[in-house]
Formats: C-alpha cells, sequence, structure tokens
C-alpha cells in the first residue's frame, strides 16, 4: 500500500512539499489581498445598516400603514410589541445576528391568518433590503411590476431552469455566480414590492441571504464600477475562504514534511491523506471554535484583560448558576455511583432474578433523552398538580396545597440528574466486572472469606479505578447536561452553568462574549477529568491474566434472593415504569391535573395533532435526515481510523484520534458556542443557520461512540486473519470487505446506531444552533413542552421514545444479539 | 488430611448431563488426579467440592462432616480448603504479603503468628524477598507460587488445583510440578489436581481418575492405567499408542492387515478384537530375525530415540527404536518386528470412531 510517489529519491517529495507549502502561502496571500480590498471598498453591514435605519424611519408613516389592517386584529400591546420587533429585526438583519426579534415577530404575528403573516414578514424585509442590493433599472422594475414573475425568479435563484422573462434575462445574461445571484434576490423583491404572495419558508431564506452576502455584494458593486474582473473577483467575494484554504495547505504541507522527516524516509504514503483530511476538518470545525473561545474569553477586545471573568463571576446569578452546577453533578456523581455499584454487582455477580432483563433495562436508560426523564418527574413531583404530591397528600392527610415535595429545586435537580446518569456508571463498572477473571472472587471464598467480605476486600478495591472513571463520566454529563437543567431549573429559577450560557447566547453580540466565559469553565473542568480518567486512571486498570472462560459462580443470595429481587425490581419501577408510564398517561391526558382516568379526560388528540401538523412531521424528517448523515459520514471516519489505529503503524495516526476523544470529551453547550461565533463567514466558513452547523457539531461529539465501538471490535480480530486471505492471493481490498469488514459488520452497524440515536434527539447543540427551517425533533419537543402544550409535548417525547426502543431492538437483531446499546 | 467421600455425584447444566455418577473415596494424604480431554467434567467436579457448583444430586463428604448433599450444602468458605486457580487468581492490588497472609485475617488468626506463619510460609514457596512487592512485578512462576501459598498457608485439609500449570512456559511446569508434589507430600495433605496433561498426572498422583464425556474410564495407580488400559480410550489417552483390528483364535492373534499371526494369551477372549501396541514396544531386528518382516520406509532422528515406519503387509507400522537405529538401519531395507507386548479389546464397533483404527 505504500504509494512511492518519489522512487527518485527524497529530493522529490521534498520539492512537491514545497510546492504545495508555496501554494498555500500565495492562497493566503491572495485572500488577504481580497479582504484589503473588501475592507477599502467602503462596504460594511455597519454602514448598510445605517442606511437601512435610516431608510425605516422615514419609512415609517408608510409601514405602519402597509400593516394596519392585519396588525388591527391584535390588541393593542400586541400591536406595540411588534412594532417594537419590527424595527429590531431591522437592525437585526444587518448586524447579521441571529435570534431574537425575528423569532419573537414570528410568534407575534402568529395570530394573525398565514397569507397576512407571511406578508407583513415580506414588507418588512423588503424595506430592510432596498439598499444593500444592486440596482435595478426603471424600465425592469416596470416590466416586474405585476409581481407574477416572482416565482420564476424563485426557482432561478436556487439553481433550477425557469422559463424567465425576456426583461429578466436580459438583465442577468452577461452575470454569472454569486453577482447573478445578487441580482435575481433583487430582482426578486423588485417583483414582489407590489404583491404579497409569499411563503414563511421562502422569508426565511432570504433573511439568511441578504446576511450572507455581503462579502460577495461589495465585490459586486466594485465589478458594476468597472474595477475588477471575474476570478480577482471571485477572490474578494470569497477572501476568508480563501485564506483558510491557504493556511490549510501550508499547514498540511508542514506536517507532512515533518511526519516525513521523523519516518527518515521521504516516502510518501497515502494513508497520511486520510490522516490530514480528518485533521483538517476537526481543526476547522473544532479546534478554530474552541480555540477562538477561549481566546475571546481572556481578550475580549483584542487585549488581555480577566474582566470578562470578573464580570461574569461577581454577578450573583452566575455566581449561583455556578454554584448550583458543581453541587448538583457532585450529588448526582455521588447518588449514581452509589446506585451503579450495588446494581451493577447484583445483576453481574449474583444469582438475582430476572438479571439479565434487568441488565438491559438499566442500559436501554443509557440511551434515552434526559429532558424526556425531566418532563416526566417535572409530572410527577410538581409541587401542585404532581401525581406523586397529590398521592403523598392523600396519603399523609396534608392539606396545604405546595408540596410536601418540590421538583423546582436543587435536589429535585440532583435527583432527576441520577436518575438519568446513573446509567453512565452502571456500564462502566459492569463492563469492568465482566472482564474481572472470576478465580479472583472465588480464591477469596475458598480462603473463608463469606460474599459479602469478598464483595469489600476483593470485588471493590478492584473496580475501584471503573468505580471512579464511571463515577466522573457522571460528573461531567450532570455538568454538561442541558436539557434537564432548562426543564426544570427555569421555572425554579436554578440555573446552571449551561442555561445561563444559553441565555447569554440568546442575548445576541454581547451575550455571546459572557457566554464564553461561563463555557471556558465548564470546558475546563470537562477536559481535565476526561484527562484524569482517559490517561491517568486508565493506566492504573488492574491487568489479570485470565483462565479458561469458566462461567463465573454466581454468589447465591439465598433468603436474600427475593427481597434483594423485589427492591431491584422497586427500583425499575421507581426510575423507569412510572417516568416513561406518566409520559404516556399524560399525552392521553386533556387536563393534566386530573387523572387519566377521570370523566372526560381520556383523549387521542395530542396524539393526532403531533401527526397531523406538518411542522412536526419536517422536524421529524429534519432529525432522521441530520441523524442519518451524521450516523454516515461519522462511521465512514470511525473505519478509516480503527483502520489507520489497529492495522497500520502510521506516524500520525494518533491526531485525529487525540482531536475526536477531545471532541467527544467537550460540553455540547461548549461545541455550540465555539461554532456560532467561528462559523459566520470570518473564519472562511459559513455554514451558520444551516443544516450542517447542526450536522457538524453531532458529528464532533458523537464520532468518538462510533469509533470506539468499530476499534474495540477491530482490535478483537486477530490481524492473523487477514494475512491468511493475503496468503490465499486476496488484494487488500477483497481482505477488507471479505474477511475483516464482514466480521466486524455487526460493530460497523452498532456504531452507526450508536451516533444516530444520540444525534436524532439532540437538545443542547440543537437550541442554539438550529434555525426556522433546521428545527429538530428534540427542539420542537422542547418548544412544545414549554410554550405550546405538556400532553403534546409528552405525545412527541413518548414517540421518540419508541422510536429509540424499537431502534435499539432492530440494533439487536441486526447483529444476532450481539449489540443493543 | 482428610477423606473425602463422594457418593453418586451427578451434575447437569440446563438439563444436559455432565457428570454422569462419580463415586470415590479420596484416602487421607492421597495426590489424586483427575484427568481427561477439555470438556470432560474434571474441572466441574472440582468446583463441587469447592463449593462452587452445586451438584445435581449425590453426597460429598469431608471425613465424617456432610458438605453437599440433601439440604446440606456448605458455601466455599465453609470448607476449610485451599485451591489454587490456572489463572493464579493472585490479588492485584494486594501484595505478597498481603495475598498469603489473606486466609489468616479471616480466620482472625493473631498478628504476630500470621506474621510467622506467612513468613515461613513465603520461605516455603521461594518468596521470602519478595514480600512487599506487587504480583504485577512477578513473573508467571512466581505469582503461581503466592497462589500455593495462599492456598497452603492456613493448612487446610484439602488442597484443590485447577490446571495450575497450564499457563507456565514448558521449563518451569516441569519444575513447579515437583515442587507441589514435594510440598504436598511434606504436609502430608489430601490433594486434588486437575489436569489435561498425562505426563503431569503420571508424575505425580497416587490415583488417576481418567474421565471422558463425564463418566470415569479407568482410576488407579500410573502404572494400572498406563500398563493396564481398561479399553482402548484410555490407552489411547495416555501414552503413543497404535490400534489395528484382528480376531483372536486359540493362543493366536490375527492381524488382518499385517497379514501376520502372533503368540497371545490363551486367556484372552476368542472373536474380533482391536489389539493396542506402544511403538516402543516393538523390537526392530535385521532381515531374518525373531518376528513379522516388512520395509522399513523411513526414520525420523528424535536425539534420544529414532522413530521409524516400517510398512508390514498393507499398511505402515509406528516403531520407536533406539537412537542407534539410525545408524545401523536404512530405508530400504528389510526388517523383521518382533511386538513385546501389547494389549486387546473387544472390538464392538462403537470405538472405531473415536480412535484412529488402521483397518
Amino acid at each position: 500500500m505504500k504509494l512511492n510517489s518519489a522512487r527518485g529519491g527524497a529530493s522529490g517529495v521534498k520539492l512537491v512539499l514545497l510546492l504545495f507549502f508555496a501554494a498555500g502561502l500565495c492562497l493566503v496571500y491572495f485572500g488577504v489581498w481580497g479582504l484589503n480590498i473588501y475592507a477599502s471598498s467602503g462596504f460594511s453591514s455597519a454602514s448598510a445598516f445605517e442606511s437601512v435605519y435610516r431608510l425605516s424611519a422615514g419609512l415609517d408613516r408608510d409601514w405602519k400603514e402597509l400593516l394596519s389592517p392585519a396588525l388591527s386584529q391584535l390588541s393593542d400591546e400586541k400591536q406595540a410589541a411588534v412594532e417594537e420587533c419590527a424595527e429590531s429585526l431591522l437592525r437585526e438583519n444587518w448586524e447579521g445576528r441571529r435570534k431574537g426579534a425575528s423569532e419573537e415577530l414570528d410568534a407575534l404575528l402568529f395570530d394573525l391568518k398565514a397569507s397576512e403573516r407571511a406578508e407583513t414578514a415580506q414588507k418588512l424585509l423588503y424595506i430592510t433590503y432596498q439598499t444593500g442590493g444592486p440596482k435595478v433599472s426603471a424600465a425592469l422594475k416596470k416590466a416586474l411590476g405585476g409581481g407574477e414573475h416572482a416565482h420564476a425568479i424563485l426557482e432561478a435563484l436556487s439553481g433550477e431552469n425557469a422559463a424567465l422573462p425576456e426583461a429578466v434575462s436580459a438583465a442577468v445574461a452577461k452575470l454569472g455566480g454569486s453577482e447573478r445571484q445578487a441580482m435575481l434576490m433583487q430582482l426578486f423583491y423588485t417583483s414582489l414590492a407590489s404583491r404579497s404572495q409569499l411563503k414563511t419558508d421562502d422569508v426565511n431564506s432570504f433573511k439568511k441571504g441578504i446576511r450572507d452576502k455581503d462579502a460577495q455584494m461589495a465585490a459586486f458593486r466594485m465589478i458594476a464600477r468597472g474595477e475588477i474582473g471575474g476570478a480577482r473577483m471571485f477572490v474578494i467575494a470569497n477572501a476568508r475562504t480563501v485564506v483558510l484554504c491557504g493556511v490549510l495547505l501550508a499547514l498540511d504541507a508542514l506536517l507532512l514534511a515533518f511526519l516525513m522527516a521523523a519516518d527518515r524516509h521521504w516516502r510518501f504514503d497515502i494513508k497520511w491523506l486520510f490522516i490530514l483530511a480528518i485533521a483538517d476538518f476537526l481543526l476547522v470545525f473544532q479546534v478554530t471554535p474552541l480555540a477562538y473561545m477561549v481566546y475571546k474569553a481572556f481578550f475580549p477586545d483584542a487585549s488581555f484583560s480577566l474582566e470578562t471573568f470578573r464580570r461574569l463571576y461577581t454577578y450573583p446569578l452566575n455566581l449561583d448558576a455556578l454554584k448550583n452546577t458543581l453541587i448538583a453533578a457532585f450529588a448526582a456523581m455521588l447518588v449514581g455511583t452509589a446506585l451503579a455499584f450495588p446494581l451493577a454487582w447484583l445483576v453481574g455477580r449474583t444469582n438475582l432474578y430476572g438479571r439479565r432483563f434487568f441488565r438491559s433495562l438499566f442500559v436501554l436508560t443509557y440511551m434515552v433523552p434526559p429532558y424526556v426523564g425531566a418532563m416526566a418527574w417535572l409530572r410527577l413531583l410538581n409541587p401542585n398538580v404532581g401525581t406523586v404530591n397529590r398521592w403523598l397528600r392523600a396519603l399523609l392527610r396534608l392539606s396545604d396545597v405546595p408540596g410536601p415535595l418540590n421538583v423546582y429545586s436543587l435536589p429535585g435537580l440532583i435527583w432527576v440528574l441520577s436518575s438519568f446518569y446513573y446509567p453512565y456508571a452502571f456500564i462502566t463498572v459492569s463492563r469492568a466486572m465482566e472482564k474481572m477473571d472470576p478465580s479472583l472472587e472465588e480464591a477469596s471464598r475458598v480462603s473463608g472469606a463469606s460474599p459479602l467480605k469478598t464483595l469489600f476486600t476483593v470485588t471493590l478495591p478492584l473496580m475501584t479505578p471503573s468505580l471512579i472513571s464511571g463515577a466522573l463520566l457522571v460528573f461531567v454529563s450532570a455538568m454538561s447536561c442541558y436539557g434537564i437543567p432548562s426543564i426544570i431549573g427555569s421555572p425554579g429559577r436554578i440555573h446552571t452553568v449551561t442555561t445561563r450560557i444559553v441565555e447569554y447566547v440568546s442575548l445576541g453580540q454581547k451575550g455571546l462574549n459572557d457566554a464564553t466565559g461561563m463555557a471556558v469553565f465548564l470546558m475546563v473542568v470537562a477536559l481535565l477529568i476526561l484527562f484524569l480518567s482517559d490517561f491517568v486512571l486508565a493506566k492504573r486498570q488492574y491487568v489479570t491474566v485470565s483462565g479458561k472462560s469458566v462461567s463465573p459462580a454466581l454468589v447465591d443470595l439465598r433468603s436474600w434472593r427475593v427481597p434483594l429481587t423485589v427492591l431491584v425490581g422497586l427500583f425499575a419501577v421507581v426510575v423507569i415504569l412510572i417516568p416513561f408510564g406518566t409520559i404516556l398517561l399524560t399525552s392521553l391526558k386533556i387536563d393534566v391535573g386530573k387523572s387519566v382516568l377521570a370523566p372526560n379526560n381520556f383523549t387521542l388528540s395530542n396524539w393526532k395533532t403531533i401527526f397531523g401538523r406538518g411542522e412536526t412531521m419536517h422536524c421529524l424528517k429534519n432529525s432522521l435526515l441530520y441523524g442519518a448523515m451524521t450516523a454516515t459520514v461519522g462511521i465512514a471516519v470511525a473505519c478509516v481510523m480503527s483502520y489507520l489505529l489497529q492495522r497500520t503503524r502510521i506516524r500520525g495516526r494518533k491526531l485525529p484520534d487525540f482531536l475526536i476523544t477531545l471532541g467527544s470529551g467537550t460540553p455540547s453547550v461548549v461545541i455550540a458556542l465555539g461554532l456560532i461565533m467561528t462559523m459566520k463567514g470570518s473564519f472562511g466558513v459559513n455554514i451558520y443557520n444551516t443544516a450542517w452547523i447542526l450536522i457538524v457539531a453531532y458529528l464532533i461529539k458523537y464520532l468518538m461512540m462510533g469509533m470506539r465501538t468499530v476499534v474495540s471490535a477491530m482490535s478483537q480480530i486477530h490481524v492473523s486473519l487477514e494475512e491468511c486471505s493475503q496468503i490465499t492471493g486476496a488484494g487488500w481490498l477483497r481482505t477488507m470487505t471479505r474477511i475483516t469488514g464482514r466480521l466486524i459488520f455487526p460493530s460497523i452497524a452498532a456504531g452507526w446506531f450508536l451516533i444516530f440515536i444520540p444525534s436524532f434527539y439532540e437538545l443542547s447543540m440543537t437550541t442554539l444552533l438550529y434555525s426556522s427551517t433546521t428545527k429538530t425533533i428534540g427542539f420542537q419537543l422542547y418548544e412544545y413542552w414549554t410554550f405550546t402544550s405538556q400532553p403534546m409535548a409528552c405525545a412527541m417525547a413518548f414517540g421518540i421514545l419508541l422510536i429509540v426502543v424499537v431502534l435499539n431492538f432492530v440494533l439487536n437483531r441486526l447483529t444476532k444479539g450481539n449489540f443493543s446499546i | 488430611m482428610s477423606v473425602i467421600t463422594i457418593k453418586g455425584l451427578t451434575k447437569s447444566f440446563d438439563g444436559v448431563p455432565v457428570i454422569k455418577e462419580f463415586s470415590e473415596v479420596f484416602q487421607d494424604g492421597e495426590f489424586i488426579t483427575l484427568l481427561g480431554p477439555s470438556g470432560c467434567g474434571k474441572t466441574t467436579i472440582l468446583r463441587m467440592i469447592a463449593g462452587f457448583e452445586f451438584p445435581t444430586s449425590g453426597e460429598i463428604w469431608f471425613d465424617d462432616k456432610l458438605v453437599s448433599g440433601g439440604k446440606t450444602f456448605l458455601p466455599p468458605e465453609k470448607r476449610d480448603i485451599g485451591m489454587v486457580f490456572q489463572s493464579y487468581a493472585v490479588w492485584p492490588h494486594m501484595n505478597v504479603f498481603d495475598n498469603v497472609a489473606y486466609p489468616l485475617e479471616i480466620k482472625r488468626v493473631p498478628k504476630a503468628e500470621i506474621k510467622s506463619r506467612v513468613e515461613k510460609m513465603l520461605d516455603t514457596v521461594h518468596l521470602s524477598q519478595y514480600a512487599s512487592r506487587l504480583p504485577s512485578q512477578l513473573s508467571g512462576g512466581q505469582q503461581q507460587r503466592i497462589a500455593l501459598g495462599r492456598a497452603l498457608v492456613s493448612e487446610p485439609k484439602l488442597l484443590l488445583l485447577d490446571e495450575p500449570l497450564s499457563n507456565l512456559d514448558a521449563k518451569l511446569r516441569e519444575t513447579m510440578r515437583f515442587e507441589i508434589k514435594e510440598l504436598t507430600r511434606e504436609l502430608r495433605i489430601t490433594v486434588v489436581y486437575v489436569t489435561h496433561d498425562q505426563t503431569e498426572a503420571m508424575a505425580m498422583s497416587d490415583r488417576i481418575f481418567l474421565l471422558n464425556n463425564g463418566v470415569v474410564q479407568q482410576s488407579g495407580t500410573p502404572d494400572d492405567i498406563y500398563n493396564r488400559p481398561a479399553n482402548p480410550f484410555v490407552a489411547d489417552f495416555l501414552g503413543k499408542v497404535d490400534f489395528f483390528r484382528g480376531t483372536a483364535e486359540g493362543g493366536q492373534l490375527r492381524l488382518t492387515d499385517w497379514g501376520a499371526s502372533l503368540p497371545c494369551p490363551a486367556s484372552a477372549r476368542s472373536g474380533a478384537v482391536i489389539a493396542a501396541v506402544r511403538p516402543e514396544n516393538i523390537r526392530m531386528h535385521k532381515a531374518g530375525g525373531t518376528g513379522v518382516p516388512g520395509v522399513l520406509e523411513r526414520l525420523y532422528y528424535l536425539g534420544d530415540v529414532t522413530d521409524c515406519r516400517v510398512k508390514v503387509g498393507g499398511i505402515l507400522v509406528r516403531v520407536i527404536a533406539d537412537a542407534d537405529a539410525r545408524l545401523t538401519f536404512k530405508p530400504g531395507e528389510t526388517v523383521a518386528l518382533e511386538v513385546k507386548d501389547f494389549m486387546v479389546f473387544p472390538d464392538d464397533g462403537s470405538t472405531a470412531e473415536q480412535l484412529k483404527i488402521r483397518t
């Protein structure tokens, strides 16, 4: 497989590398040139904003007249709110900020009829767009006045061959690329100026279009003034991307040179291309955002300052959030581990009834979205209408309405976090127990120690490293969790670091800086723990020689067998059956405060509504699509990495491995925040508000899950099986597909699902990265829960649960029982 | 030092019988070996004696104390035994001293006494200078000695060894073999030893139980089992052997493929038989000497002996001659084979599948 591109010797390879390095530097040079031109063109979002704002102020009167028929349907209060929103929308569109006013406006206009809503939004947009775009001649304006060509132009914009009116064709005939797009967009709006039929979706995509295009428009203006030709325009329009490509190219050439130099013989190996490709991807989408975030936290205004931290951590709300996060995560760790160890021992080492069943049950919880649990516990422990509280009040004959238990509290948060993160520790400890040589325990028994004594003197000490790493995993997961505190914490004013970050982000540009301060704290703690458990604890694991595979003698619980089984069963009922049952029952209720069996309280309408609503189905489609794309790309990378790690000794293979581990250890909210700050184009990549930003975020967070599965499967296949295939004359490709591929296929399938499932219902990152067209089912569920209807949200939650369980079952079948989650 | 009495022991896993019926008395101080191919049930018997498996039926007595049977089932910790595992099962989180001291600590032996007894035991197993090391810093053989010391330190009445040497390399295995034997002889302890290695069994045991498919094929001293096997399986499992079909009639054994007859004791049964011949029991003479004539086809010089193949009648017969045979005989020459000793089993047709009988 060694590709000897330079049989002629090292000098040829060195020359090629030098050329690539030089090419990279050239690209950087061109890019910087383009940036300078752009800067000197006098065009900037800020100045555009100023003129638009002035214009809109001038239009103020007409604008209100235009809107008044629609607005008059709203209450006075709402009218005022709409006006306020509309103004900030104008400002936002040119600042390139995303959230806030536009969504708020959508929500405010939600009461209007669909056509009026779209019309209003579109008119607002028209105003904002007027000054930024290319000029349209008066004749053309007239030709387009009727608005009947809008649709055709729209089609042309999306790249399809549309039947354009002659005037339009002539206007765009000589234009190409983004220039043509800009002109078409302007023509589209012109054509719509007097007409108003436009779908909300179109409005959304054009909002984005305006924001994305300012570099192109600057370039376009220069061309319009006859200053510059095609290729240079391209460089100007994409200056940052050109710089990024140049930097990557130069960096890759350097890295390659370094790897070859370390290898001593200057020989090119094609495997390096894969390593570099993966490393480049992670460099752009993971390292840059995180590094930039850290930079921003310490250099808020381009000079070193701890002002961000000082401001953040002297603000009592943040200090509270910090305290809550640490207390909740620490307590969840203690509770979770204290639950996990006895459960793992009872299920793995004793003759508990139904131990296999319990095992798969506890492991399955691992795959349930945490916010679903939060919703369930909220329904159960709500101080006023919570089911458990009502029972307790009846049981204890308490009359005072709130209480006795309150989920909206720190203990409530801790309980829900523990009940959803204990499987992390359970799985870690169970695995270690399975790997432990059972004769270590038997030797203790035969030495005269009782099962209990053995548990404490042999099993527990041997499990300590795994127990600690399981505990740390619970700590990090609980600390980085957004779903649970956002559902339980916000109504109870229990803030955590993650909820504060999301709140700060929603405040806009100023908030972003403050969010970085919180995020850096979260990231540092998480990475410190990752380092501890991956590099320190892993080395302390006891390696024991295992003998023949005698199934371990199970500890006979004797008279404790029934009581302990009942206890474990009870635990399963409390943490699994009751919460999920509650979700199902709530989804069938009209009045959530009453029993489902109360007269006239049973309904299927919630289910009908969610299945009937186009938006929900659209979100579901998005989720499935993004999940599948993430999983497919992820598993391909995982397979390549597994091969490189397990079957080659190529230099540099550890680099992507390290980055992937780092990414999966970074809290979701932090990843998302980093992407928000860097993926808007200023670093040469603009995937903001697209599906790609979600997919990239999921990949960074969950790629590791798939990779670990495939790597461990490959490590179990002895290399001699492949060598044997090659000896018989099969080529590398055939060996991989016929032998290795077949053998590890179950793991590849499992890895695919392990990436797919969490991406499918992801919430923390989606909350920060979605746009109105890329909402996912997890986010939709969150919106329903917070704004619309809890029973409907429960119906969706149960639907998601069903999908996860079914997928798990499919996975189990597909891999003949070797894998389920 | 105790007598182990086993009565009608059986064991099934999920209805599949693994031990069909096992009844035996292990005498005080006896070195017993349970020998057999993997899956024969020898480890299951050992684990039932230890108390790690629950017998399906039957009784196990230690001296006059019932430890397993009927409603009685003493857990392993109550049986006062020592055990050494194939994987050593040395606790990696305790140092050598603590590993060996563990059984005494469980018994709440006073600290000072623990110290002296453990030190004495470490001395016995040649580990005194490693007392404070962690097991991971020691070699496999040393780890196995820790396990042995730990099993013997509390002076149990019974020592169980479950393939203790199979994870060691060949040289070390031979040394440890004799160390274990000497140690248990000094302590005059009853030992039950499980192995699939026939040499180990021959070298160490007072009595061997050869098992196959959960049934004892034969029990007896190493000499009994090697020289007077009860059936072809036993003959085949221990040592080298070739089987030949034949018929016995009035003091003459006619070997079908040899095309020749050999004298055999008149007491041997008549009719279809299988003759088992150990290659070292055939003597090879120059042409014209006593015995059945044949042609020497090949010679393999193995250092201490020469492994020969001689064509007799239609088939190749294996002969183990002394080392000098490579000088005195040349391939292709005619020789005479004198069969010094052989075993005769009735041919009931059932053994043919298991054994490679030359027909």
